[in-house]
């Protein structure tokens, strides 16, 4: 890598907080965002999910965006998740028009909570004409976007539940490539009916609570958010005087190439996505220390990202979790929401623990199930893999080296 | 800059499909909506992917296994596809369901190919390719987002080969959801359409059709930020202005779209002769990439159709050398694409 990719701010909002310092105090206290149904209005009440806690009333609110105005669940979280990063990245508006900033962002939903709601509406007559609008991935991102306003270039990925990670990985090539100096990247995505339905005659939501790597795990639970960081190069951040939190050293992506929603028994995909971000950082397995596994809770997935982990790291398997237990399956958000979790057990030294983990899987690791505390976490991969096999895994590393 | 190239295109649209034929005796279009050409997807693909696959997805996939084989590249390093709306008539059968039918008796089908991805997923499955893997979804900066990154990546030489894809279906309902909003119909004299346009993108010049020279994307610009991005553009393509012999616009016959391109032309491109390809290949949110298509089968051929020329400035030479292309999606969203011949290399 020609010079060091920083991340210079970070914003999250999910299940289990609308910022860094709730998330924070969730994932120690090991509090679960995974609750019965509140918002999202359908029949499925069996299934518990991760839901952002706040109406799209009271986020719009709190964003002070007129009610009567139309918007999307995910673009509504969106802005406030990319709130937190630009201010930590002390990235105001006139910063942003000074410099050349992109914004990539993921979504795969995009605005279907309103077009669920209204299709019927949008077919018949005239009255929800705004919504027809919002229904696509890129009209979520351009919401996002002029919201704050001064982004020189914006679009969006969506590549199922990788969408976040690819979106990251597109801005750090950006970046590397002198597009541009800066580039806000990561993703957004509520939870809808669409998918909840989807992914329920698919057969793999669990009635429980989700166990990833667990022997008795039943399936994933639902969950919805959005996190943003703020990339730029080492000569950037010391221009505008602004503290990494930590390097993107290394990313890959790669394609399982096997299944349209199935990952293949050998985890092809995620092996060659974790084996090329070690590669681009010139580091060895056993320089991990942990890895943030997609570790959705279902039978297959934990299964073949267990056996791509255990072909690359072997005997020197690093500390692994799923956060997810804690987020619900954030779909295309969770690359980078996983990522800002990272970044926090970077920064105050501790694993993740990995819920309601009891029974040993023998086709799974162990995950990390009791608190590990005081723990210096140089480097830590993030996996994110999507339908269709687009497996894609970020490698962060610790900026005191 | 590290030479590009165009190597192989192939498409599935209102125009004679999988061949240059439109460029004689292309296809005209009285409606405001119109559905592709499809060739007989049975000569292409397996008995199971011709009766399971939804017509997007049977469209990418024989666009992107001819633009491989007509390339010299077996295995692209890369594939990278922009869509608008992704596999929207999969979209519609599984929202119309939820909505009429309830929550209770849905089938997974529809479902798993609904998904933006899906394309580029089944493009690798097909082929066994398990490099890099993408999919954009930028309205009308879909296609360009796609070439962008790999043009980035063939910069960086990450990759050395990239199929990149624009693929959108429509739907008539989706038709008619799109009128409401203004997209197309109404006043637009053109016809909207769909798009399946595959790219084989590589930095091997062998039987190229034409050169990579660039790409710029741009959001909300002022009048001097689109003024730099040109000028910068055209230093990495190592042209000058006046190497431009056509300018190729997005105009078609709506109002509030073609106004932009005029403007635009007015202000930077004064004394340029003018190009246009939607009034062949309609509207759609991937049409940029049969814009790319079109622009590149001209510089192959070396010579350009007279019903793609529009705007009264007529050309020096009736060989292109360089084209540039704009596209432009509702005055928000901009881009630049250099196509340059490929004996000028």
């Amino acid at each position: 890598m020609s010079e060091p990719i920083l991340i210079t701010g970070a914003g999250i909002v999910c299940a289990i907080g609308l910022d860094k310092t709730e998330v924070l105090h969730a994932l120690l206290s090991e509090q679960t965002g995974i609750k019965p149904l509140k918002y999202l209005k359908t029949t499925h009440k069996e299934f518990p999910v991760g839901e952002v806690k706040l109406s799209d009333e009271e986020m719009a609110t709190k964003l002070g965006i007129a009610s009567d105005a139309p918007t999307t669940r995910t673009s509504l979280m969106g802005m406030m998740a990319l709130e937190e990063a630009l201010t930590e990245a002390r990235l105001n508006r006139h910063d942003r028009e000074s410099n050349n900033v992109a914004f990539v962002s993921g979504t795969t939903v995009g605005g279907m909570d309103k077009s669920e709601q209204y299709y019927n509406d949008f077919l018949a007559n005239d009255s929800r004409n705004a919504y027809i609008a919002t229904h696509d991935c890129g009209s979520c991102t351009e919401m996002i976007a002029d919201h704050f306003g001064g982004f020189s270039v914006i679009t969006s990925i969506s590549t199922a539940c990788s969408s976040a990670a690819n979106a990251i990985i597109t801005g750090a090539n950006m970046i590397q490539a002198g597009i541009t100096d800066m580039v806000v990247a990561g993703g957004s995505e509520c939870i809808t009916k669409f998918h909840l339905n989807g992914f329920n005659s698919l057969m793999i939501l669990d009635q429980n609570n989700c166990r990833p790597f667990d022997a008795t795990r039943a399936g994933l639970n639902l969950g919805e958010g959005a996190a943003y960081i703020v990339l730029e190069s080492a000569s950037s951040a010391a221009k505008r005087g602004v503290r990494p939190l930590a390097t993107l050293s290394g990313y890959g992506n790669a394609c399982d190439a096997y299944h349209q929603t199935a990952s293949s028994p050998d985890g092809e995909g995620a092996f060659r996505a974790m084996e090329e971000a070690l590669a681009m950082a010139s580091l060895q397995p056993d320089n991990i220390q942990y890895i943030n596994a997609h570790g959705t809770g279902t039978p297959n997935n934990d299964q073949s990202e267990s056996a791509a982990m255990r072909r690359l790291f072997g005997n020197a398997m690093p500390f692994v979790s799923s956060t997810k237990s804690f987020t619900g399956h954030t779909t295309s958000a969770s690359g980078s929401i996983e990522t800002v979790i990272c970044l926090l057990a970077m920064k105050h030294r501790f694993c993740p623990v990995n819920l309601n983990w009891q029974n040993a899987d023998d086709e799974c690791v162990v995950p990390v199930h009791q608190k590990l505390s005081d723990i210096a976490l140089h480097h830590v991969l993030c996996n994110s893999f999507g339908f269709g096999g687009n497996d894609s895994s970020l490698l962060l590393s610790d900026i005191n080296l | 800059m590290r030479k590009i190239y165009i190597q192989s295109a192939e498409q599935i649209s209102i125009q004679k499909p999988l061949c240059d034929e439109w460029m004689d005796a292309p296809e005209l279009y009285d409606g405001p909506y119109t559905r592709s050409i499809d060739p007989n997807f049975k000569q292409y693909l397996s008995p199971t992917e011709s009766r399971r696959l939804g017509k997007i997805l049977k469209r990418a996939l024989v666009t992107s296994v001819e633009a491989i084989r007509n390339s010299h590249t077996e295995m692209p390093d890369a594939i990278i596809t922009g869509t608008g709306l992704g596999c929207i008539e999969n979209t519609e059968f599984f929202l119309s369901a939820l909505c009429n039918d309830g929550e209770q008796l849905l089938k997974p089908t529809y479902f798993m190919q609904s998904t933006h991805n899906t394309i580029s997923s089944l493009i690798s499955i097909h082929t066994g390719n398990h490099g890099y893997n993408v999919t954009y979804s930028q309205k009308g900066m879909s296609f360009d987002s796609a070439l962008l990154d790999a043009w980035i990546q063939l910069q960086m030489s990450k990759i050395d080969s990239a199929l990149v894809g624009g693929h959108d279906e429509m739907t008539p309902s989706y038709f008619t959801l799109l009128q409401r909003i203004g997209y197309v119909g109404g006043d637009m004299q053109g016809v909207c359409g769909e798009c399946a346009v595959s790219f084989m993108v590589t930095a091997d010049a062998t039987d190229g059709m034409c050169q990579l020279g660039g790409i710029k994307m741009l959001y909300h610009p002022s009048a001097d930020m689109l003024r730099n991005a040109l000028s910068a553009l055209l230093t990495e393509a190592e042209l000058d202005e006046q190497d431009i012999d056509f300018v190729m616009t997005g105009v078609n016959g709506k109002k509030s779209n073609d106004e932009v391109y005029d403007k635009l032309v007015e202000t930077l491109f004064p004394d340029k002769p003018l190009l246009r390809y939607k009034n062949v290949f309609g509207e759609c949110y991937s049409a940029s990439g049969l814009g790319l298509y079109t622009a590149a089968s001209c510089l192959k051929r070396n010579s350009i159709p007279e019903f793609l020329k529009y705007g009264g400035i007529k050309s020096k030479r009736d060989d292109p050398r360089n084209i540039l292309m704009v596209n432009q999606y509702e005055n928000k969203m901009f881009s630049f694409i250099i196509l340059k011949s490929a004996c000028c290399k």
